[in-house]
């Protein structure tokens, strides 16, 4: 149990996918300019992360070595429609608004990465927690990277205005060069927040 | 050889199961997709024709000069059988992808007001043209689509001129333009075509110049 809560706590802070391991930016970029958005594009992608772990732990042992990329590609894109087509269904407004990055969660290294890294070697409850913590992981820097950009670069959070009406929105937030600011505080900020944490841990030791 | 094949079955056995489990997930998700498609559809129109009682589903008889804009579909408003106006669903290039907007075309070539269905463009920016609290005249309270409505076709249509582009965002306001264009025209050719709109030298003739409106088909009835 342990060790359970150990691999998830990885993804949150010391192996957080887009802070330290530094993989699936381009849609993590593109989707922060709204909170809703973040918090979308967080979900979706964990549940499309948990499914394909599990079912590629379950066959870890019957997929062949030499066809494994194709068959891990068939599963996690069948998991990715399914989440398109139920956000089509259900909700209509965030689908249209996501657009095109939710059919590309299919090629994201996150979810390639921890399942040829991870699930493919695992038992299906380490793979069930790794892949919580790093959705988990995933959405909170989605949710705070869209909740600054909003902030700054629209007035509003999670769509409802907060800014009072005198204040004129730094575009520059919303637009790709602010994202990439934010992004590199955030980086920076976990690295500070990892390194503390260390030494407290060394202290505690 | 024989390896191959085993990988092959392999292969073919997940793609199977993947396409089952698409299968069983499409079939339940389609019927509400479809209906929060038309549902949404439904509510543009009777936004644009408040009046409009009965839509009737014209999209097989019209059809887009412009190369770049796609009509998907197009509905003529009738309240009490009399026609109304023609809402045109049209589809183009913008910034950030597709872009689908409903016009509505008047009988007297004028353009009745203009949707936003679908606009991908980047947020603050040319987000700002599905906006409704975004003005390009803040005076009159007029947002990006609402400046087209009253505006007759033969107008030039030309963004910085007769159209107010959205701060910062060229593209999409001449993008979202052309559509409107393409679609406006689209829809009064099939109003002339069905002999609908008034011809161009009678009527509301003063009020355009006539230049599009000469070039139009002989008036014959578009085969409904």
């Amino acid at each position: 149990m342990k060790s359970l809560w150990k691999t998830f706590k990885q993804g949150i802070i010391y192996e957080n996918p887009l802070l330290m391991l530094m993989i699936g930016l381009c849609s993590a970029l593109a989707v922060t300019s709204s909170v809703a958005n973040g918090l979308g594009m967080g979900l979706a992608m964990t549940f499309v992360l948990l499914f394909s772990e599990i079912v590629i732990s379950l066959f870890r042992k019957v997929i062949p070595n030499s066809v494994r990329i194709p068959i891990f590609i068939i599963i996690i894109a069948a998991f990715t429609t399914m989440v398109d087509l139920v956000m089509k269904a259900y909700f209509p407004d965030l689908s249209k608004s996501m657009g095109v990055f939710i059919p590309l969660i299919v090629v994201n290294c996150i979810i390639m990465g921890r399942v040829e890294a991870f699930a493919s070697k695992q038992k299906l409850m380490p793979a069930i927690f790794d892949s919580l913590g790093m959705g988990l992981g995933y959405t909170w820097v989605m949710i705070a990277i869209s909740a600054v950009r909003e902030l700054l670069g629209n007035g509003s959070l999670a769509g409802i205005p907060v800014m009072p009406a005198s204040y004129q929105p730094i575009l520059f937030f919303i637009l790709p060069p602010g994202g990439f600011l934010v992004f590199g505080l955030f980086i920076s900020f976990n690295i500070w927040l990892k390194g503390r944490m260390e030494k407290t841990a060394k202290e505690r030791a | 050889m024989k390896g191959t094949l085993k990988l092959g079955i392999a292969l073919a056995l997940f793609a199977v199961g993947a396409c089952a489990g698409l299968a069983v997930v499409y079939s339940i998700t389609k019927p509400q997709i479809e209906a929060q498609d038309q549902l949404a559809l439904e509510a543009s129109l009777r936004d644009l024709f408040p009046q409009g009682e009965d839509f009737e589903d014209i999209s097989a008889t019209i059809s887009s000069a412009n190369a770049g804009v796609n009509i998907s579909s197009a509905f003529l408003a009738k309240r009490g059988g009399a026609p109304l106006g023609l809402a045109v669903k049209a589809a183009g290039p913008s910034y950030g992808g597709q872009a689908v907007l409903l016009v509505g075309v008047e009988l007297n070539r004028s353009i009745a007001g203009v949707r936003i269905l679908e606009l991908n463009d980047t947020a603050g920016l040319g987000a700002n043209a599905k906006n409704p609290g975004y003005y390009v005249d803040k005076a009159n309270k007029v947002t990006f689509p609402g400046q087209f409505a009253g505006k007759f076709v033969t107008d030039p249509f030309v963004v910085k001129s007769d159209v107010v582009a959205i701060t910062a965002s060229t593209i999409t306001s001449n993008s979202l333009t052309t559509i409107v264009k393409a679609a406006a025209d689209a829809g009064v050719l099939w109003l002339e075509n069905s002999a609908l709109a008034p011809s161009a030298d009678q009527g509301s003739a003063a009020s355009y110049g006539g230049s599009a409106a000469s070039e139009s088909a002989p008036e014959t009835t578009g085969g409904k």
